[in-house]
């Protein structure tokens, strides 16, 4: 079933390469990985944060530009998950 | 921190392929997707930390222990339920986490759930539990907590009794035992626990007591000493849970300190009247374990129908015919006559297989049947415990609290 589920996402990610049109493309892909999921909770925050790349990619208007933007924005969520992570941890543990 | 499993690292690839495909087809679209994904994981990656937070939140552990001040060494049962609130779509299993000076280890199981496993305290001194672990997963991460927190109760060890030249008592391992009198050292006294409706008055300790603020009883050496025969009776079916798995507890417990004792463990195993399996002094656990076949039910084919079995019937025949009156009287008479009658002419198996099987343990002097006592005929039991009697075996039965009683049984302890 999950890796059933994969196969339509790889198919899905395809179509919207292949629309070649950016506002029609972020649509499919709102769609497609609407399908993916089981639990939408909080799904309105992410199609606000591809919404924001999207028009990042429109303005920067350039293919490696738009990369290192993602690039910049990951590594600065990872970083707040990983601190989110570690409090936590703590907090479990009774040291904080 | 969070691992991520199969399906996010499908994904993850998927981005990479994406973004690579974007640089040689320098695809807009193809950037937008590599994007989408990469920022889809990362959404994901923080709604589970947020549920994790908020399982962790709602957690509560409830957790008992046999006995909270033991001798080192001493094994202690340990009953433990976590109950907790997991959010859609996340799978959360919890495990106990014993003391650090503990050997045993705690299974796995689902919130909400009784887990039952059984430590032996191998160090000296104050010691807590080490809370519990959460092991939580959703589609794209999995993750372990641990929730040290939920530390209750704390247990006290004494030390054996070798001297060293320490100080005071021992707060973790490395500490050197002390040369002083111990409020377990040589009174026979195994450990204490706290008091259980059912048990014998003359056993509270009042300074333990007094100290604690809550009744608490000594454990004699003597009682679990030895290697007394084992003899399980199966029930007919589970019935409820939470006896049941103390059943189960104390049964493996029991056959567990036998073997230990170095004596052996002698078993026999029984359901209804029917004698499954009988093992005379086995050193292996897993032959013992084996022979209790997990424990479960089973539903005697032959019962006795109330029958006492020959022995106590022939006994019953010979009470001399004294009544209150003549009828009752001419009724004893008869009646002594009818059961010399069936007492001589019964085949009794069960009560001959057993028989046997005391022969053959009968440098044993004590019997420890464990029974839930079920509803329903209790004559193998009698049968069982009248042999053991005509061995000059000491018979203690251990049931749940108000059980009914059995004649002949010396002492009943409480599961």
């Amino acid at each position: 079933m999950t890796d059933r589920r994969f196969l339509i996402l790889c198919a899905g990610e395809i179509l919207v390469i292949a629309v070649g049109n950016l506002l029609a493309a972020l649509v499919i892909q709102i769609l497609v990985l609407a399908a993916f999921l089981d639990d939408r909770r909080g799904y309105t925050i992410f199609i606000a944060a591809v919404a924001l790349y999207a028009a990042a990619v429109a303005v920067l208007g350039h293919i490696l530009l738009s990369l290192i933007a993602l690039a910049v924005v990951l590594v600065c969520g990872y970083a707040a998950l990983t601190l989110h992570d570690y409090r936590l941890t703590l907090w479990a543990g009774g040291s904080a | 921190m969070i691992r991520p499993t199969r399906m996010s690292g499908g994904v993850a690839a998927l981005a990479l392929v994406l973004a690579t495909i974007a640089i040689i087809i320098e695809s807009a679209a193809a950037v937008l997707a590599a994007g989408s994904l990469s920022i889809f994981l990362l959404w994901q990656a923080g709604r589970f930390e947020r549920d994790l937070a908020s399982v962790a939140a709602s957690l509560t552990v409830s957790r008992d222990v046999d006995r909270t001040i033991l001798r080192q060494g001493v094994e202690a049962h340990v009953r433990v339920r976590v109950d907790l609130t997991p959010p859609p779509g996340m799978e959360v299993l919890v495990r106990d986490v014993p003391p650090v000076v503990a050997t045993g280890t705690a299974p796995l199981c689902e919130p909400g759930r009784i887990a039952t496993y059984t430590i032996r305290l191998m160090a000296p001194g104050k010691t807590s539990f080490g809370g519990v672990v959460i092991e939580a997963a959703d589609t794209f991460f999995t993750a372990n907590l641990v929730c040290r927190r939920f530390n209750a109760p704390q247990i006290r060890v004494f030390p054996n009794g070798v001297a060293g030249d320490g100080q005071g008592v021992g707060a973790s391992v490395g500490d050197a035992e002390v040369d002083r009198r111990s409020p377990l050292a040589g009174q026979g006294i195994r450990g204490f626990r706290p008091y259980r409706e059912g048990d014998d008055p003359g056993l509270i300790d009042w300074k333990v007591t007094a100290r604690h603020d809550a009744l608490y009883v000594r454990e004699l050496t003597g009682l679990e000493g030895g290697t007394p025969l084992i003899a399980v009776d199966l029930p007919a079916r589970v019935g409820d849970l939470e006896t049941f798995a103390r059943f189960s507890m104390a049964v493996s417990g029991a056959v567990e300190g036998a073997i230990n004792s170095r004596e052996g463990c002698s078993l026999l195993v029984v359901t209804g009247p029917e004698v499954i399996r009988f093992l005379p002094g086995t050193m292996d656990i897993r032959e013992a374990l084996d022979a209790l076949g997990r424990l479960t039910p089973v539903e005697p084919r032959a019962p006795l129908y109330r029958s006492p079995g020959p022995a106590i019937l022939t006994a019953r025949a010979r009470i001399p015919p004294r009544g209150a009156g003549e009828g009752e009287t001419v009724y004893l008479t008869r009646l002594g006559g009818t059961l010399s009658a069936f007492a001589g002419e019964s085949p009794a198996p069960f009560a001959a297989a057993v028989r046997e099987a005391l022969g053959r343990v009968a440098d044993l002097r004590e019997v420890r049947i464990f029974s839930l006592l079920q509803p329903g005929d209790k004559s193998h039991l009698i049968q069982l415990i009248h042999e053991a009697k005509v061995w000059g075996m000491r018979v203690t039965l251990r049931a749940p609290p108000g059980a009914p009683d059995l004649p002949g049984v010396d002492a009943v302890e409480a599961i």
